[in-house]
């Protein structure tokens, strides 16, 4: 890829700030070639990397680096793109929203420093993965499970941090995080919560401290870097049973949800229960040209032959329930009662017990895998794929209009519908997987126009995204809008007083530091 | 190493002749543990090879790692036993493709950056896939 330099900053003071840079990590962490720059570009854009390209990237091994190479970058106007592990994929990867930016990449900083069994968290840097804790944890055998996303390759304060989801009891990733340091965009240090205080004891273990609570204004955020946090894990069960229910009509979404959602809030099912439709069991059957030849959106009577034929159903229920064996037990009771109320089939039921291994993929039991990345093989060539993700009510209303209002956007980009709802509670995330192959330019321009137009007309429906592609942050953020959009003006009234330069990741989720505002309009996919 | 050639060998046979289309596979295997990174300057060259690509590349191209199952199908696709779908077993890797697929990247596989293997971790990574050329 070729370079491109960040706004406003010649070749040779580029130059000069990668020096100073390498003054601090050593120039073997200071990549700067155009295979660099490939390896760091978003491998799944829609459409061209070249939209989102880093200048270069640099990896700091410690907070004192981390804190130097920020104090350099102020002085050298060179803006920063902090990535934890990189490994964002379906959302901008480790590219950078402004062209030019330095990724800032931590994943030399893969300390797990604590791993606490008797209360259940730990305490990690930001180039941990899911594979290296479960893994640690594995080694020491501790009773401890982890949540995990559906790609595990990533660093698990990562996913938190761009709020991703599990499908365990601690499937809110964000809400795990419990305690942060952070380098602030000028270089100072601060410790959030009960960090505050020096040596204090239950840094990681007290989520509210005293005075206002900051921790989660570093998520989904451009205050800082964040360099460690406390996260919260989940005993380990002594028992857990699968329920799995095959669920045959689309519609049949609205009783689920009706069903599991008061269960999830009352606390007899614990978990994120992840619905996915067919077309998520599908992909890991094979390609999309396996069941369907020809180019558009495999047609309702194809669908049909094929859940027959696979014998599925067109939602699957993949439940789990975590405890002693007694208590599983007579949950399952009233979780198999609520779904025979609609439902003739029992499920499949599944044992787990302690000492027994996991499977390889067993998200719901915490087992890290990249597995369900397969999708991106779905269409062929070189895959790719972008999640369009608004959050809902549990309730069927919603969930239905969702459904409904999507599928019929999607319908009419003529794309297979790939969706699911995991129910978090009294929400449910709608996440639409969209496939493409990046090759194909009409197909790469119909998903952009689709994800405008499923952007649009959820906002108008009164919904909004969680998380978003770096070209469409500032379009999610403009869907915001409350009293002209009150809370983006106070978050960048925020922005610039901590950061008047500008340094640390310019216009992530569509908060845009004053110096580099008129670079808004660039970048938009 | 027999477990994972059965699990491989019992994937093969759920595949139909005419397609590559996979029937519902036997359970998935445990998970399987990568080596630790072995210690040392990462940017040195000769570390274990065996272990640098366990740990770096194990997240996906272990026993029922996302490369592995995609290598199945195209395994079987050439002929090949789906065996071969794990790197480990295949003797006919050359360093050089390593050195390509790993910066380049192949289908669905992402190029690596240089923090996730560095140029010495990929030389050590490359000699041992290339150990049967």
């Amino acid at each position: 890829m070729k370079q491109v330099l960040p706004p406003r900053i010649g070749p040779k003071a580029f130059d000069a700030a990668l020096t100073a840079f390498a003054g601090v990590v050593g120039k073997d962490w200071v990549l700067a070639s155009d295979a660099d720059r490939d390896a760091y570009s978003d491998i799944y854009a829609p459409g061209s990397p070249e939209q989102w390209p880093a200048s270069a990237a640099v990896a700091p091994a410690s907070v004192a680096e981390v804190q130097a190479i920020v104090r350099l970058a102020n002085q050298h106007k060179v803006p920063l793109w902090p990535v934890s592990r990189g490994k964002n994929l379906g959302y901008g990867t480790a590219a950078p929203r402004m062209a030019g930016s330095v990724v800032l990449d931590l994943g030399r900083m893969n300390r797990i420093i604590e791993l606490d069994a008797k209360l259940a968290y730990c305490v990690l840097e930001p180039g941990v993965s899911f594979f290296d804790l479960h893994e640690a944890i594995e080694r020491e055998k501790l009773p401890l499970w982890m949540s995990v996303p559906g790609n595990a390759w990533g660093s698990v304060l990562g996913n938190a941090f761009d709020h991703g989801i599990g499908y365990t009891p601690y499937g809110l990733h964000a809400r795990n995080l419990c305690g942060f340091e952070v380098v602030l965009p000028q270089g100072d240090l601060v410790r959030t919560g009960m960090g505050a205080m020096a040596g204090n004891h239950a840094w990681h273990l007290h989520p509210l401290s005293y005075g206002p609570t900051f921790d989660l204004a570093f998520t989904q955020s451009n205050l800082g870097v964040v360099t460690r946090a406390g996260v919260w894990l989940q005993p380990a069960p002594a028992t857990s049973l699968e329920l799995v229910f095959d669920i045959p009509n689309e519609d049949d979404i609205g009783w689920v949800v009706d069903t599991i959602a008061p269960l999830k809030i009352s606390g007899t099912i614990d978990q994120n229960v992840f619905i996915p439709s067919w077309l998520g069991k599908m992909v890991l059957k094979g390609q999309r040209n396996d069941f369907w030849d020809k180019p558009g959106a495999i047609p309702d009577w194809r669908v049909k032959e094929l859940l027959t034929q696979y014998k599925l159903g067109y939602w699957q229920v993949a439940l789990r329930l975590y405890g002693e064996e007694a208590v599983v037990r007579a949950k399952a009771d009233i979780v198999k009662a609520a779904m025979a109320r609609n439902l003739a089939v029992p499920p499949a039921e599944h044992w787990w017990h302690a000492g027994e291994p996991r499977n390889a993929v067993d998200i719901t039991a915490g087992v890290p895998s990249a597995v369900p990345l397969q999708m991106s093989d779905w269409v062929g060539g070189r895959g790719g794929h972008m999640g369009f993700s608004p959050v809902v009510p549990a309730t069927s209303e919603h969930v239905m209009g969702q459904l409904k209002r999507a599928r019929a956007i999607i319908a009419a980009h003529d794309i297979d519908f790939y969706a699911s709802f995991t129910i978090g509670g009294r929400f449910a995330t709608n996440i639409n997987m969209l496939m493409f192959d990046r090759d194909q330019p009409a197909q790469v321009t119909n998903i952009k126009a689709l994800f405008n137009d499923l952007i649009a007309e959820t906002a108008k429906a009164g919904y909004g995204e969680y998380r978003t592609h770096l070209g469409w942050m500032d379009k999610v953020a403009d869907t915001y809008d409350f009293n002209n959009h009150a809370l983006r003006r106070m978050t960048e009234t925020i922005k610039d007083a901590l950061d008047p330069n500008g340094i640390i990741a310019p216009g992530k989720q569509g908060i845009w530091p004053s110096v580099w505002r008129d670079q808004a309009k660039e970048g938009r996919a | 190493m027999a477990r994972i050639a059965a699990f491989m060998i019992g994937a093969a046979l759920i595949a139909g002749p005419a397609t590559l289309v996979l029937a519902d596979p036997p359970p998935p295997p445990p998970y399987q543990m990568r080596a630790a990174a072995p210690a040392g300057d990462r940017n040195a060259p000769g570390r274990d090879g065996r272990a640098l690509f366990e740990n770096h590349c194990g997240y996906c191209h272990l026993t029922f790692g996302m490369g592995t199952n995609l290598l199945v199908k195209q395994r079987l696709a050439v002929g090949a036993s789906p065996a071969t779908a794990l790197l480990a077993n295949r003797d006919d890797l050359t360093s050089v493709y390593v050195h390509a697929v790993v910066r380049m990247g192949k289908g669905a596989m992402p190029p690596q950056t240089r923090v996730d293997v560095t140029d010495a971790e990929l030389d050590s990574v490359a000699a041992y896939l290339g150990r049967g050329k």
